[in-house]
């Protein structure tokens, strides 16, 4: 077994039992902490990056490592990177909780590694919900017991609910079947196509990326957990955790879905019902952060047109997807924690007149608002034509139909925030919000690449499409 | 691409004409927002720059045999190869010339009518991103380039709309303009996403040519056809998604003239022009095309013949003049489109800005107060504005007059006589609505006492600021009365355009010319003797029959008939009922938790709140229905 393969994974454990060790004894830190926690993070997207182009497979091949999971991998090293980077002022929890929040937001990106790099059921599973874990307790870690806790314990019974739906699929999966790996399940698809039980089987396996995903009907958790978790949580769930889901369903999915009829139709009409719903519910939504869960339903809505297109234009279309929806999100993220200072929840009327507060952080909000909504030249837009294209070309007119009313449904309460940051004004005169200067080049540099990768997307395309080279 | 731009000239203007004002767009953003001088000082140079660029492009181009097309490789997937770059032919030429002449005098008009405003610098780079847009627009070569800065275009009118940011009613105008907009631009995107399919690339030459026929089905081209147009109905505000654009009056003034008259609306008729073979290739399209512009048209008019507001009148009568063009462009003659769309720029910008010129000396936009006011005063604008409505009426010999003479030709050559019939209606009603503001403010009821400062403004910067306002009307005054005569010259370079497409001239009627002066001249007459003569009611005939008027007045009802939709589909409907949910489950459980300490009563608390096993039963209806599905 070649162990070098597995180093990002073993150095990001490591630095997680380091801070579990630290969290057991010793004073707490905080600002040395966070120092530490920001290098080891740095220090982690190098390692992953210096591993993109290894391959192989480890633990009976049941793990394997390709360029697809090593792609996945640097984008879910960036995203801790990136949620650290806001976290410089951890109002939403205890002093004494910040190590094991470090802790957990390591062990959950190791988790999350191990679950794009997964080929046997039972890896999966096993990553899925080693990474699930961390993220109950980080939800209910904030400090606000009343919000946190409940929002966890939401976030708790729905998730072992879809845990055991998905666990029940496998299970069905392998009566029918005798395969555990994803590569034999490919050989022997084709004469089950006809059989419920693997069929049924393996839409309840499906669940627990849906879950993971916020796709209906498994979408229950996210406006609770987002609003009730502090802010960097949410931030992480909306990133990472959505990334790490999109890895996992393209692997399953390329090599379960192609043909598959029946499978493909289910997944769009969990599209449908998704977007529309996400985006209906959004309107009257005055919590930012609800307003952004339900926007992520709506974009794993969109996410799985690219999944169900089941071509390599849609697979790639979805990686990029991926990282748009990364610096998207994460760029609203950063917003909201920067004007919800105290570490409290947002509501809309809050960004009132942040335009004079802070001119960088009301253009930050704009850009990705206005990227989120599918308007070039953003990355948000290219994302969504890539999707779509490839919808198109296996002729699904109207599922495309369909996102593009969803699209302009969209537009309505994304520029709810626009304009709330830019033309209403504040009932009180509020302070100016003042940025370090490595977070506002950060939020320049964000901005930047959001319209660089929407204007210049072929080089980003080049690597989704290297990277989904290995699917198929 | 690379290795050949700097050595060949017409690239090097093209770029350098096109990309200046976003550069000025950054460095305004950047650096100089809080030095209005120098932002405003940058803006109009970049200006001039674009102005100069398309001038030596359309100077040098004057005989161009076929078009000029310079791309690069913008994005390659799958096997969908996108390209990026220029394509100069007669029609993006024109368009191009128009749209930096209007730019580059709106711009400096803005300097006197800005002047002293807090946001002077946002006000001048978002002016500049609205022209690098547009330009870009204008030459692009692929259909996804165009709706790039289509959207591009519609963003940078959403600032300009919203433009003063306290004003509250301006946001909400700019919102609706900008998702009305964007709901047309749904089917544009649908129609562009089908082209590609069939055709593999979005090479504009290419859709036009003729070998699209034989690559798409006739359903599809129509299928098409009829999504593009949809785009060009939500940009051009035809029916049924026309109640934005009176809306955007909120913005300033220069804005409503530049992107509310000139250019951004007429984006839609330009995308006619540019898809011109394409659209013809497809009756239906066409037919659908002409009836939407006539229906356009002549609502519109009705609206205008009520509205008490000098800048929604010359906005409703900008929605009847796009839906005129666009009937001339769906009965084949792309001349008559671009002829009209061109003098219209001229008159109607003529237009927005002398009701600038009034609004900001007298701070309303009611024309009877104006002209309670005394606008007939202000000599230059007044002047200019009775020339401008004087084209707008097609009197002659304003270049109005000769425009709408082409249209009319080319409707009159179609088999079916309603359509012309229906155009000189609108001949009628145009003459009637654009002479009607004049009347009422030349001859109001009462004056106030003759004051030379009503007249001229006091103070000398005051009168610099008013000078400087003035100059471009005398200009635009100018263009209004000369491109009448620029027929001939225009129609030569055009017809270097899709040759063997352009049929000849349609009919060429001699009684035509007359019967529209004629009418014209009726329309004009008709608003004399009720508006005009002395002792004159000063109410039109519409507003003796209560009903109607309102009706036109409340736009036939088309907003509230919208409102009305969205309210009980998605307000009150769907995200009502999910709100609902949403709070009574939310407040539920939180009092539930509130109430107990431990963590065992919480749990019973949530659990009694009722709304877990209510999500989860959910989940599980949800994936049993999905599982029976299969056995379907």
């Amino acid at each position: 077994m070649n162990w070098l393969l597995f180093t990002p994974e073993i150095y990001y454990l490591l630095v997680s039992l380091l801070f579990l060790g630290a969290s057991m004894g010793g004073r707490a830190t905080p600002g040395t902490d966070y120092i530490a926690a920001l290098s080891a993070a740095a220090v982690g997207m190098a390692v992953t990056a210096a591993a993109v182009k290894l391959e192989g497979s480890l633990f009976a091949g049941s793990y394997r490592i390709d360029l697809l999971s090593q792609v996945f991998k640097v984008i879910l090293s960036s995203a801790l990177f990136l949620v650290l980077c806001i976290c410089a002022q951890l109002n939403g929890i205890r002093e004494r909780h910040r190590r094991d929040f470090y802790c957990l937001l390591f062990l959950c990106t190791v988790a999350m590694m191990m679950l794009v790099s997964s080929v046997h059921l039972i890896s999966i599973y096993l990553s899925l919900e080693l990474s699930s874990y961390s993220l109950y307790v980080l939800v209910a870690l904030r400090k606000n017991a009343n919000l946190g806790l409940e929002a966890g314990i939401k976030y708790f019974i729905i998730g072992i609910f879809a845990s055991a739906m998905m666990f029940f699929g496998m299970g069905m999966v392998y009566a029918s079947t005798g395969a555990g790996y994803l590569e034999e399940l490919t050989e022997v698809l084709p004469g089950f196509v006809h059989d419920p039980l693997l069929m049924l089987g393996l839409l309840l396996t499906l669940s627990g990326f849906f879950f993971k995903l916020a796709v209906f009907p498994f979408h229950f958790w996210a406006p609770d957990v987002y609003q009730g978790s502090m802010n960097q949580v949410a931030a992480y769930i909306a990133t990472a955790s959505k990334v790490a889901a999109i890895g996992i369903l393209l692997r399953v999915i390329a090599v379960l879905g192609e043909g598959n009829a029946y499978l493909i139709q289910v997944l769009a009409v969990l599209s449908i019902v998704s977007m529309t719903l996400g985006n209906l519910a959004a309107i009257v939504e005055h919590d930012v952060k609800r307003l952004l869960a339900y926007s992520t339903i709506a974009h794993a809505g969109y996410v799985l047109i690219g999944v169900l297109s089941a071509s390599a234009g849609g697979y790639s279309g979805t990686v990029f997807y991926a990282m748009a929806l990364l610096l998207m999100k994460f760029t609203v993220f950063l917003v909201v924690v920067q004007v919800a200072s105290a570490g409290g929840n947002l509501r809309i009327e809050q960004l009132a007149g942040l335009h004079r507060r802070s001119p960088l952080l009301a253009m930050a909000l704009l850009v990705a608002a206005f990227s989120l909504a599918g308007i070039p030249p953003t990355v948000g837009f290219t994302g969504k034509f890539l999707v779509f294209t490839a919808a198109m070309q296996k002729g699904y007119f109207t599922l495309v139909l369909i996102g593009m009313i969803n699209v302009v449904i969209s537009l309505y309460y994304y520029l709810m925030m626009v304009r709330a940051a830019y033309l209403l004004k504040p009932d009180e005169a509020l302070p100016d919000l003042h940025l370090s200067l490595p977070l506002r080049t950060l939020t320049g540099a964000l901005v930047a690449l959001m319209l660089v990768a929407g204007s210049f997307p072929y080089p980003f395309i080049q690597a989704a499409n290297a990277a989904v080279r290995a699917l198929m | 691409m690379a290795s050949c731009w700097i050595e060949n000239s017409t690239l090097l203007t093209a770029i350098v004409g096109t990309w200046a004002p976003f550069v000025t767009f950054v460095l305004i953003m950047l650096f100089t927002r809080h030095r209005p001088k120098t932002s405003a000082g940058l803006s109009l140079a970049s200006a001039t720059v674009s102005l100069a660029s398309a001038l030596v492009l359309l100077g040098g181009h004057w005989n161009l045999q076929r078009p000029l097309e310079y791309t690069g490789r913008w994005l390659v997937s799958g096997d969908i190869y996108i390209p990026f770059g220029y394509l100069l032919d007669p029609v993006s030429l024109l368009m191009l010339t128009v749209v930096a002449i209007i730019g580059f005098l709106v711009q400096f008009y803005s300097l006197g009518y800005m002047a002293g405003d807090p946001g002077f610098s946002r006000y001048f780079a978002l002016m500049s991103l609205f022209l690098w847009s547009m330009m870009c627009l204008t030459i692009s070569p692929t259909l996804f380039q165009l709706y790039i800065f289509w959207e591009l275009v519609g963003l940078s009118s959403y600032f300009l709309i919203g433009f003063w940011y306290e004003k509250f009613s301006a946001g909400q105008a700019g919102k609706k303009a900008f998702v009305m907009t964007r709901l047309g631009d749904v089917a544009m995107f649908l129609g562009v996403l089908l082209i590609l399919l069939h055709l593999g690339n979005l090479n504009i030459l290419e859709i036009d040519s003729p070998k699209i026929v034989g690559l798409m089905p006739p359903e599809m081209l129509t299928l098409a056809a009829l999504l593009i147009f949809g785009g060009i109905i939500g940009k051009s505000a035809q029916f049924p998604l026309l109640t934005w654009l009176p809306d955007a009056m909120q913005g300033p003034s220069p804005v409503s003239a530049l992107l509310h008259s000139s250019t951004m609306v007429a984006a839609g008729v330009y995308l006619f022009e540019r898809l011109f073979p394409f659209f013809l290739f497809s009756s239906t399209a066409t037919t659908v095309g002409l009836a939407i512009g006539t229906i356009s048209m002549l609502l519109a008019s009705t609206m205008a013949m009520v509205s008490r507001d000098i800048k929604q009148i010359w906005a409703y009568s900008t929605i009847s003049q796009l839906g005129f063009m666009l009937m001339g462009l769906d009965a084949g003659g792309l001349f008559a489109g671009a002829f009209h769309l061109t003098t219209h720029a001229a008159f109607k910008a003529l237009l927005f800005l002398c009701a600038g010129v009034f609004i900001h000396q007298y701070g309303t936009n009611d024309i009877y107060d104006l002209a309670a006011k005394g606008t007939r005063r202000m000599r230059v604008p007044m002047l200019c504005t009775i020339i401008g409505a004087g084209a707008l009426a097609g009197l002659p010999p304003l270049s109005g007059f000769f425009s709408k003479e082409v249209i009319l030709a080319k409707l009159a050559g179609l088999p079916n006589p309603i359509w012309l019939v229906a155009a000189l209606l609108g001949v009628f009603l145009t003459a009637y609505y654009a002479f009607r503001p004049i009347f009422i403010m030349l001859f109001p009821p009462s004056l106030p006492a003759a004051n030379a400062s009503n007249a001229a403004p006091e103070g000398t910067r005051h009168r610099l600021l008013y000078r400087i306002m003035v100059g471009p009307l005398v200009i635009l005054a100018g263009a209004t009365v000369a491109l009448g005569f620029l027929q001939t010259p225009l129609r030569n370079f055009l017809a270097g355009q899709y040759t063997g497409l352009t049929t000849a001239g349609g009919a060429h009627l001699g009684w035509l010319p007359y019967v529209t002066s004629l009418l014209a001249t009726g329309g004009v007459a008709l608003t004399w003797w009720e508006f005009g003569r002395p002792g004159a009611r000063q109410t039109g005939f519409v507003d003796g029959i209560p009903v109607i008027a309102r009706f036109f007045a409340e736009r036939w009802y088309l907003d509230r008939l919208y409102r009305a939709i969205l309210d009980h589909a998605v307000d009150r409907g769907i995200s009502a009922v999910l709100a609902q949910n949403d709070t009574r489950v939310i407040d539920g459980s939180i009092d539930g938790i509130s109430r107990g300490t431990v963590l065992a009563g919480r749990l019973a608390a949530l659990i009694n709140a009722g709304m877990i096993q209510y999500r989860l039963l959910m989940i599980f209806a949800a994936t049993v229905l999905l599982s029976l599905y299969f056995f379907f």
